[in-house]
């Protein structure tokens, strides 16, 4: 389980994130909304701390840390417990996509090699990229390296898995092969915040819907709820401008 | 304009010269060492942005690229003895080499710090954020993520520093170290054959370029396996079969329309 509790963060004068509080249960998909420079990506990279909010408390499973006073040892077991996919990919370039996969396997979780490598296989056969291992990166489609991202994110065991836009750098034609591998796993069970602008993918995977505007929730409930009967103006606003079909559904 | 010329004497020269290669490649080794190691110090507090470090830093990079190498070794020569001597360091007696590697690898330092900063800077700071977020440390996100592939960018530029190190290490005569152009000055003065005795020696500093040169490009390409577009551009003027469209399309990126 998920909590954060009065999150605040600050670009210079800018307030990001205004007392954000959200909880996520074990096993749900929470699907984060809103318009760009809403703050719903600077959410997500204050959960595992890659942008470091200025107050506020965040909590996975058993481990808690105030963030106004982390240490680096928090940090690094906050990150622990959490895995990330990223709206480039961010693979390591330098390695083939069963090193991407194993890698921190090894060197964070020390694990014997051969037990990563078959654990490696296993999840890159999962996300159809069985044929794939040996290959870099570079010789890898947009679709292939964020189907080995969700796998070197699932190789960790995480608690929560944080996706950040995981389909908005690709083409049109291979989002739909990653939301596949996205929607297989969330059916596992897998704890999930998915940050994403996939409107459809959002009312058929989430349990839950969080619309954020300005650095704040502005409405949450289930993808039911916020698609077809939003209570706040400006989710409606938001809804009309992304969803066409959403026009006639209101 | 001394003697006659004799090609004969080239090839006569060409081992007395390598008698003294020794000399040259230890002054290349040892201020290679010195030279990486002050160009990290040199470099990190320029990445990191220390405050005062970061100002020192740059006078040092100033200093050293902004004056010809022959005045730097002078200065440490002339200069350096003196300097320490009212802190308690008798350098009177330290063998010029000393003052030679000092001189080469502090010089290196500012040209190495530049490559290192560049080649870190250079790694895309989303790996090192993916690195983070599977919860490696900072150490093994470098060492692990960060370092291999600054490495394989800096291989290059340090090729050019090695090459530019070796041609430079002929002025360490001026301070009367007999490395190679020294001797060779001496042979040309000693048989008059000055023009039979700088061809051997241009052919040796060449020989030795050109192999480092090889042998780092070689580097570069293991270090860079992973790149598709690089390993094409070393094969290129063998494979390629003409102009061919899908030659020049198997360049372009998968992301931008290119084969898969």
């Amino acid at each position: 389980m998920i909590e954060l509790k009065k999150i605040s963060k600050s670009f210079g004068r800018h307030r990001v994130l205004q007392d954000i509080s959200l909880s996520v249960k074990t096993g749900e998909v929470v699907v984060i909304l809103g318009p760009s420079g809403s703050g719903k990506t600077t959410l997500l990279r204050c959960v595992n701390y890659l942008e470091k909010p200025a107050s506020g408390e965040i909590a996975v499973g058993d481990f808690k840390m105030d963030c106004a006073q982390a240490k680096r040892g928090d940090i690094l077991r906050l990150r622990r417990k959490t895995a990330m996919v990223f709206q480039q990919y961010n693979l390591f370039r330098h390695k083939t996509a069963l090193e991407n996969v194993m890698e921190a396997l090894l060197v964070v979780k020390k694990m014997p090699a051969a037990e990563a490598r078959s654990r490696s296989v296993a999840l890159l056969e999962k996300v159809g990229l069985g044929g794939k291992l040996d290959e870099y990166p570079s010789r890898l489609s947009g679709g292939q390296q964020q189907r080995v991202g969700i796998a070197r994110a699932l190789a960790l065991e995480p608690e929560v898995i944080l996706f950040d836009e995981p389909t908005s750098a690709l083409d049109p034609e291979l989002v739909g092969e990653v939301l596949e591998v996205i929607r297989d796993i969330a059916r596992e069970g897998i704890t999930m915040i998915v940050v994403t602008h996939e409107m459809g993918f959002a009312r058929d995977v989430a349990n839950r819907v969080v619309f954020m505007d300005g650095g704040v929730v502005v409405e949450e409930g289930t993808p039911d709820d916020v698609f077809q009967h939003p209570k706040e103006e400006r989710t409606k606003q938001f809804l009309r401008r992304i969803t066409p079909e959403a026009n006639w559904v209101i | 304009m001394g003697a006659p010329f004799e090609i004969g004497y080239v090839f006569s020269f060409l081992p007395k010269l390598l008698e003294t290669l020794g000399v040259t490649l230890l002054i290349v080794a040892g201020s290679l060492l010195t030279g990486i190691v002050a160009g990290f110090l040199v470099a990190l507090p320029r990445m990191y942005k220390i405050p005062v470090l970061r100002t020192l830093s740059g006078l040092y990079l100033s200093f050293f690229r902004g004056t010809p190498i022959l005045i730097q070794l002078f200065l440490f020569y002339y200069g350096l003895p003196e300097l320490l001597k009212p802190l308690g360091f008798d350098l009177s007696r330290a063998p010029v080499l000393f003052f030679v590697i000092l001189a080469y690898g502090l010089h290196t330092g500012a040209y190495a710090a530049e490559m290192i900063r560049a080649s870190v800077e250079a790694v895309d700071r989303g790996q090192v954020e993916a690195a983070y977020a599977s919860g490696m440390t900072s150490y093994q996100a470098f060492s692990r993520i960060v370092l291999p592939q600054a490495l394989a960018i800096a291989v290059p530029v340090f090729s050019n520093l090695v090459i530019a190190l070796l041609k430079d290490t002929s002025l360490a005569f001026t301070l009367g170290v007999m490395e190679m152009t020294g001797k060779a000055q001496t042979l040309g003065t000693l048989t008059q054959h000055f023009f039979e005795t700088y061809i051997a020696l241009a052919l040796i500093y060449l020989v030795i370029s050109f192999t480092l040169e090889k042998v780092l490009l070689a580097a570069e390409y293991r270090l860079k396996r992973h790149e598709v577009r690089e390993e094409k551009v070393g094969r290129s003027f063998k494979l390629r079969r003409k102009g061919s469209y899908r030659a020049v399309l198997a360049d372009i990126d998968a992301g931008k329309g290119g084969r898969l």
